[in-house]
């Protein structure tokens, strides 16, 4: 293994646990608190699925009700 | 025993395998929202699997081979198509996106485009030995950099960011479906997407930071999404928006420096 591979690898290595680590971390203030950002939500729904708790509601609503 | 402690107690249902508190947990995990943490999870799920197959098609050549990379590439296009849609020019969406569906269709992706960057990184290796641990290392590089510079709020996407991004990668991309359509015809590439001159460098390195700067905007929309309180299956949409950019990135840097490394 010549030299620049093995500072490769470790640029590498090194690189790869940074971007894990970082990507865990919300972004600062400056990232966030912006009135330019872009609007994803309009490019797609989050909200598109409706899971069965969405479509049948998981609760009382079914089930009869019971005196004390 | 009171009607309601009854229930709390047997749950229900009085069949003890359909107890009320699975279905609560059900009920609870369809709601839950995500997290940066989960993205992180999957995104290293995702590379996991492309590095596997990847390896699997780098040390097994042969015509099997071939045909299991061909399948891969297809399926991997087809999951790629449905979760992240395809916008035409003039026409509008052809098929939109359905970031629901990106829980089945990123693994799916990933094992993929593993098998297709595995046989396009043992060719380059033979070629020029030591080449791929230099294009992850960049590819890397790259990528924490400019996940740095966007936490840290130095790289502010905004709309207009986006506008000339994607219009860049659009632009890309049909070059590349030109160039492919050219090939079939032709037996040849266009000179200067091959070509290892400086207009061909040059034309790489544009590609290298449009592929660059689409990581910001993976950035963003897992920002955005954790922020807003996404429903988890986002997760795997911003892990696959991240994995698909970080292929491509390292599909170009490939490239790049092959293109360096025969002149």
């Amino acid at each position: 293994m010549s030299l620049s591979t093995l500072l490769f690898a470790i640029l590498g290595i090194i690189s790869f646990l940074s971007f894990f680590f970082l990507l865990r971390y919300k972004a600062s203030s400056k990232q966030t608190d912006r009135t330019n950002r872009i609007r994803w939500s309009s490019y797609f729904s989050y909200k598109e699925r409706k899971g069965i708790s969405q479509t049948k509601k998981v609760g009382s609503d079914g089930d009869a009700e019971f005196r004390e | 025993m009171s009607n309601h402690s009854a229930l709390n107690t047997f749950g229900r249902s009085g069949n003890p395998l359909i107890r009320s508190d699975i279905f609560s947990s059900r009920a609870s995990s369809l709601g839950e929202k995500m997290t940066l943490q989960g993205a992180v999870d999957k995104t290293g799920i995702l590379l996991f699997l492309t590095v596997m197959t990847a390896a699997i098609s780098w040390n097994f050549q042969g015509p099997m081979m071939g045909a299991i990379s061909a399948l891969g590439a297809l399926a991997a296009f087809v999951s790629g198509i449905a979760t992240f849609g395809f916008w035409f020019f003039f026409v509008g969406w052809i098929v939109k996106p359905r970031p629901h569906l990106a829980p089945k269709t990123a693994p799916i992706y990933a094992l993929g485009m593993g098998f297709i960057i595995g046989i396009m990184s043992e060719q380059a290796e033979m070629m020029f030995p030591g080449i791929v641990i230099q294009a992850v290392s960049l590819t890397f590089f790259v990528a924490a950099s400019l996940l740095f510079a966007y936490k840290s709020g130095l790289i502010k996407p905004t709309q207009n960011f986006l506008l000339i991004i994607f219009s860049a990668t659009v632009g890309i991309f049909l070059t590349y479906i030109a160039n492919l359509v050219y090939s079939a015809f032709t037996g040849t590439s266009f000179s200067f997407l091959t070509d290892n001159g400086a207009f061909g460098i040059g034309i790489s390195l544009f590609v290298v930071a449009i592929a660059a700067l689409n990581l910001v905007l993976d950035f963003d929309i897992i920002e955005q999404a954790h922020e807003q309180g996404a429903p988890k299956y986002i997760e795997w949409f911003g892990a696959m928006a991240l994995v698909a950019t970080l292929i491509w990135l390292y599909i170009e840097i490939l490239r790049l420096l092959m293109k360096l490394r025969s002149r």
